[in-house]
């Protein structure tokens, strides 16, 4: 299992690097059009081919893996915030708030998670901006049900009555023992929750709702190839297949310290 | 759209069982699901109402042409758009409850109508590929199981991975392999069971990555606990250990999931029917939220919320019946 | 003689193909097969009505060349060629206009074809409630239509107007029966009826229109190959927008004709055997970027020539349309006769371009490399319209914006759906935009050019989108649109062209693309001269 947490930790450094630092893996303009080597496929030349104006795909990817993570932590972010304040309010709070909060929560649950996105991006606009929102926004609900229960279960346990037995304040009680272990079954959802989030910004943008070309963002690259698929198969393959591997990264990564965590 | 997952550590509430008092609990429950309908309709028409640009436009003959003053007048008219904003609601309220979505502007007949045309389509999607998902999820969880660690490992990988790609890439991927470099399947949706097996596909693998994660687990952990041991020691074989013990303890969560895979479907289907030319309410939705087709969302959004609702409560009952631990409040 | 000769020719022919077919299973026919129903993938939107009377635009005219009909066609050379109306004549004073119906023709609800009818339909186009704009547009002069006789009807216009013929050849002001006109525009929507080969028998909303052959057929256009009915049992017209599975479905067979075909299909296309492309370019506009010279900064002419020096558009067309896109230097499309090309104006040069913004005042640079004047930058607002812009111009726009930009340009794409490309447009947010235009004849340029073409129709909507107002140019169009005389007309629109181009209001890039591809054994396809949309009247599947 041990291989699992490794393999999956090299791979996220590998792209946190293209992320904080892309010109240390491809030192050229991601932007730079050659119209005359457009639609070549994957060569020693340019490893993952290029695209409809020319540009390297390899180079675009890697730049685009700042953009991609960014997103995905943002909405990951947005999401776990407001799961957190509403799964607090819940877990801590009297009957009454935690009845009106999970009531909340089962009407947002009622939109299945794809379905709210689109509700919030025909408001406000498809986009980078609004796609991210309605990422972050539609995945809350389900980090608040797992937070609120997390909490119950924690306020239930046993060194906690006995921390109330041996006279320790609220607030001691909710910072000492509640909040490190909400954050312990946080971490792991955040984890997960990035590459879960990348993997739904990415499918707005195909469909044309989310990032436009020729931001070198994944998503975007994505929506640009789709009309290509069948001729030039390498403008989707590679930038999907990055999408795969940063999710599937975080969704081992993520478990791996479950599994620890658990045990 | 899929939640992380995280699967819930234990069952919540309390410990004590007291199902001969279910009536309370079903008009509850049923109390809920009404409050909950009326504020998802109630969420959904003040939201779409907050759209900047004219609804009226998208009326008369759709994006594309350009219409007279007298015609978006009568729009204007024809939809209520130039009533007060709670003349609307009520007004939307009192329609809803006699079962009138109202009219799509987009394709020019009752949403009901639509609707009625295009939810056997989804349904058929969503309920088929359930039960492959299930099938192909319980199939190599069972397996998994028997071959030993590294065939456990090695089906874990496969799941996460199914679990992270992304619909319409699989789709594509699929599209390729066995359309236009086997030519065994179509490509686009036709009549009959060929133009099926790759939507149902593109649904069913990821969804099974996320089943098989949770069967697996729950199998795992049934297989080491104290009754299945018992079992063994009275001298069950493992074929009859694995049948009645840990397979029903793996079709808890399962059961539990129904209600979340039946929204995560729905998400996939707007995808899957659009790339495939499938008709049903997923395409149908993509194209309204694209031609701000107000009416027909505001529909789609409902019929969803009440089919979701309806499935939950289901699995719930399912829940109450199969588990014996899990309680209510 | 004749007359028996070719029935018994007819059928010595049948015999010796049908020996040949049951002979050898695979032999290719070369006299056409009545039955069959041919599937057609459309990747344009999908009509919210089927009256082209309604609204009127591309997608409409596309399906409606199957059921409806107008009262004249044109042939390949721009001619203008009988269809309902057997002959025209033209009033001295240009005034009004006799058109001579064709005898014996009946809509398929049993109506006769009248006079009657013809100012029925008019008067549909003329009423507000239909909420017609394209037709409405085109039939702005027609004053009244009153039945000289039961096959002649005499069309009275308030001012002579060149363009009336090229009008009603368009699909958009289609001949329908008056009596399904006065049904409730809700069912004319689903089922409209007409004169045409096929009938629209269901409408299967977001999945497909299902046509069948008319049987009492008997009107097709002077240049149509046979005069019976038509070949195919009936039509499955389908709308499949996604342009990866349209290929991907007429190459594994499942449909047998699409449209919207993307550069990179058309050329894989030519590598199969079993795929035969159709190139019918729109007639109308070509595809070009216009310049609004209403506001700064291309309210300057040097600053517009200085964009058009720097734009690298020959590159990115043979980058990214693989050869099927010629470069067009004209304001019309290629199909259109008195369309006039001037390739010296459009030559890309960087040097021209800087010095020419320099002297326009734009002499200083800033971090990022764009040119700066009194503290503000030279930035370009281009809103761009993902519904009507395929993904290949979109990367067009792409490259012209780096090419651009070596010349100091900023250029922001902005890509929206239709209704905010429209609200850009009436609030005169952009600088520059490509808005396609087709109509027939080169009267598209009076809408497109006049000073009048700035101001906005009811919906908002106005079409002279590089704001030319020149009172030069106006003079020249309406005379062209008055004048009766053929070589005043393309001597008039040749001047006003040249204005349009010298002024360096636009930046042609090619014709409205419009490609068609369609399994070998699809034969007979062809698409009408007037709008380029296919009709299947003549197509016939040679399939044994």
């Amino acid at each position: 299992m041990k291989i699992r947490a490794i393999v999956a930790g090299a791979i996220l450094l590998f792209i946190a690097v293209a992320a904080l630092a892309p010109g240390v893996l491809a030192p050229t303009d991601p932007l730079a059009i050659h119209p005359l080597e457009s639609f070549r496929p994957p060569s020693f030349e340019h490893l993952f081919g290029t695209d409809e104006s020319g540009r390297d795909i390899l180079t675009r990817v890697i730049h685009g893996a700042g953009a991609s993570l960014l997103i995905g932590l943002s909405a990951t972010a947005i999401g776990v915030s407001i799961a957190v304040v509403l799964g607090l309010l819940a877990g801590l709070g009297p009957r009454w708030l935690d009845f009106g909060t999970t009531r909340f929560l089962e009407v947002l649950f009622a939109f299945p998670g794809l379905l709210f996105a689109l509700l919030f991006i025909v408001i406000y606009g498809p986009g980078i901006v609004t796609s991210t929102i309605a990422v972050g926004l539609a995945t809350a609900p389900g980090y608040a049900r797992i937070i609120r229960s997390t909490v119950l279960q924690v306020r239930r346990a046993p060194y906690l009555e006995a921390a109330t037995v041996l006279g320790r304040g609220r607030a001691y009680r909710i910072v000492h023992h509640l909040l490190p272990n909400v954050a312990g079954s946080l971490f792991v959802l955040v984890t997960l929750g990035i590459g879960q989030s990348i993997v739904w910004a990415s499918s707005l943008s195909y469909l044309g709702l989310g990032a436009v070309p020729p931001a070198p963002e994944w998503g975007a690259m994505l929506s640009a190839g789709r009309t290509y698929i069948t001729s030039f198969w390498w403008m989707t393959f590679f930038p999907g297949a990055f999408i795969v591997l940063t999710a599937v990264a975080t969704t081992l990564l993520g478990r791996s310290i479950q599994d620890r965590t658990r045990s | 759209m899929v939640e992380p997952l995280v699967t819930d550590p234990l069952p919540i509430e309390g410990a004590s069982r007291a199902r001969h008092r279910w009536l309370p609990w079903a008009l509850l429950r049923l109390g809920g699901v009404v409050f909950v309908l009326w504020a998802v309709a109630t969420v959904t028409f003040f939201a779409i109402r907050l759209i900047p640009g004219d609804p009226a436009e998208a009326i008369v003959g759709g994006p594309g042409s350009q219409a007279s003053a007298e015609a978006l007048a009568q729009a204007r008219a024809d939809y209520g758009l130039d009533q007060p904003l709670l003349t609307q609601y009520l007004t939307y309220l009192s329609h809803l409850v006699r079962g009138d979505l109202g009219n799509s502007y987009s394709l020019r007949s009752p949403v009901v109508d639509v609707i009625g045309e295009n939810i056997g389509g989804t349904l058929l999607l969503a309920v088929v590929s359930l039960v492959v998902a299930s099938l192909i999820a319980l199939g190599v969880a069972a397996l998994s199981v028997r071959g030993g660690r590294l065939a456990s490992a090695l089906a874990s990988l496969l799941e996460v991975i199914a679990a992270a790609v992304p619909h319409f890439w699989l789709a594509i991927a699929l599209i390729l392999l066995f359309s236009t470099v086997l030519g065994w399947l179509p490509p686009v949706s036709v009549p009959g069971v060929a133009g099926l097996v790759l939507p149902v596909l593109t649904l069913a693998i990821p969804l099974a990555g996320f089943l098989g994660q949770v069967m697996r687990e729950s199998i795992l952990a049934a297989i080491s606990s104290p009754f299945v041991l018992a079992s063994r020691a009275r001298g069950e074989n493992e074929r009859g250990v694995f049948w009645r013990h840990a397979l029903r303890h793996a079709a808890i969560p399962a059961i539990g999931l129904t209600g979340w895979a039946f929204g995560a479907l729905i998400s996939g289907a707007v995808v899957v029917e659009t790339i495939f030319a499938r008709p049903g309410l997923g395409r149908s939705l993509l194209s309204a939220v694209q031609q701000r087709d107000v009416p027909l969302v505001l529909g789609v959004v409902l019929v969803v919320a009440v089919g979701y609702m309806l499935v939950t409560t289901l699995t719930d009952l399912a829940d109450r019946l199969v588990d014996p631990r899990v309680v209510r409040r | 003689m004749k007359r028996t000769l070719a029935p018994i020719l007819a059928a010595a022919t049948a015999i010796v193909v049908l020996a040949g077919c049951t002979s050898t299973p695979t032999t290719t026919s070369t006299e056409p097969v009545s039955g069959g129903t041919l599937v057609y993938a459309s990747g344009d939107a999908e009509p919210t009505c089927l009256d082209p009377h309604v609204g009127g635009n591309y997608p409409q005219a596309l399906v409606a060349t199957q059921y409806l009909e107008s009262l004249v066609s044109k042939d390949i050379d721009g001619t203008v060629i009988p269809w309902l109306a057997t002959s025209w004549t033209e009033a001295d004073d240009g005034l009004s206009w006799d058109f001579t119906l064709k005898s014996d023709v009946t809509f398929t609800d049993g109506t006769p074809l009248t006079a009657d009818a013809v100012a029925a339909n008019i008067a549909h186009l003329q009423d507000p409630d239909t909420a017609s704009s394209t037709g409405y547009l085109a039939v702005q002069k027609v004053e009244s239509v009153e039945a000289v006789d039961e096959l002649t009807a005499r069309i009275t216009l308030s001012s002579p107007d060149s363009g009336l013929l090229d009008s009603l050849s368009q699909p958009w002001l289609a001949i329908e029966s008056p009596t399904a006109l006065e049904r409730t525009q809700e069912v004319n929507c689903e089922s409209p009826v007409g004169t045409g080969p096929f009938v629209v028998t269901k409408w299967n909303r977001q999945q497909s229109i299902i046509l069948e052959r008319n049987d009492d057929y008997s009107s097709p256009p002077a240049d149509a190959a046979h005069g019976d009915v038509a070949y195919l049992d009936g039509i499955e017209w389908r709308f499949l927008p996604d342009s990866a599975s349209r290929y991907a479905a007429l190459q594994s067979g499942t449909v047998d004709v699409i449209d919207n075909v993307q550069p990179d299909t058309i050329v894989a296309a030519e590598e199969d055997d079993n795929i035969v492309e159709v190139d019918a370019p729109r007639p109308g506009a070509s595809n070009r970027i216009e310049l609004n010279s209403s506001k700064a900064p291309f309210d300057d002419e040097r600053v517009r020539e200085a964009f058009i020096r720097a734009a690298g558009v020959d590159d990115a067309i043979t980058s990214l349309f693989f050869g099927t896109a010629t470069r067009s230097y004209s304001a019309l499309s290629s199909v259109e006769s008195f369309g006039i090309s001037e390739p010296e104006i459009f030559g890309y040069d960087q040097a021209e371009a800087a010095t020419l913004l320099d002297e326009a005042g734009w002499t200083e640079t800033d971090a990022d490399g764009y040119r700066t004047k009194d503290g503000k930058t030279l930035e370009l607002t281009f809103p761009v319209s993902t519904n009507q812009s395929i993904p290949a111009e979109q990367s067009l726009f792409e490259q012209i914006q780096a090419t651009a930009k070596e010349a100091g340009f900023k250029v922001v794409l902005e890509p929206l759906d239709l209704a905010s490309w429209y609200t850009a447009l009436g609030e005169n947010d952009y600088d520059l935009v490509s808005a396609p235009y087709t109509k027939v004849g080169a009267d598209v340029l009076r809408i497109l050019f006049d000073s009048d073409g700035t101001k906005p129709a009811p919906s908002g909507y106005f079409a002279n989108h590089s704001q030319v107002t020149d009172p030069a140019l106006d003079e020249l169009l309406e005379s062209a649109n008055a004048e009766s005389d053929q070589d005043k007309r393309a001597d008039l629109y040749a001047q006003a062209q040249k204005i349009i181009l010298e002024g360096f209001y636009i930046l042609p890039l090619y014709d409205q693309q419009n490609h068609y591809l369609l399994r070998s054994d699809v034969e007979g396809f062809r698409a009408l001269p007037t709008v380029s949309t296919p009709t299947l009247y003549d197509a016939w599947l040679n399939r044994s």
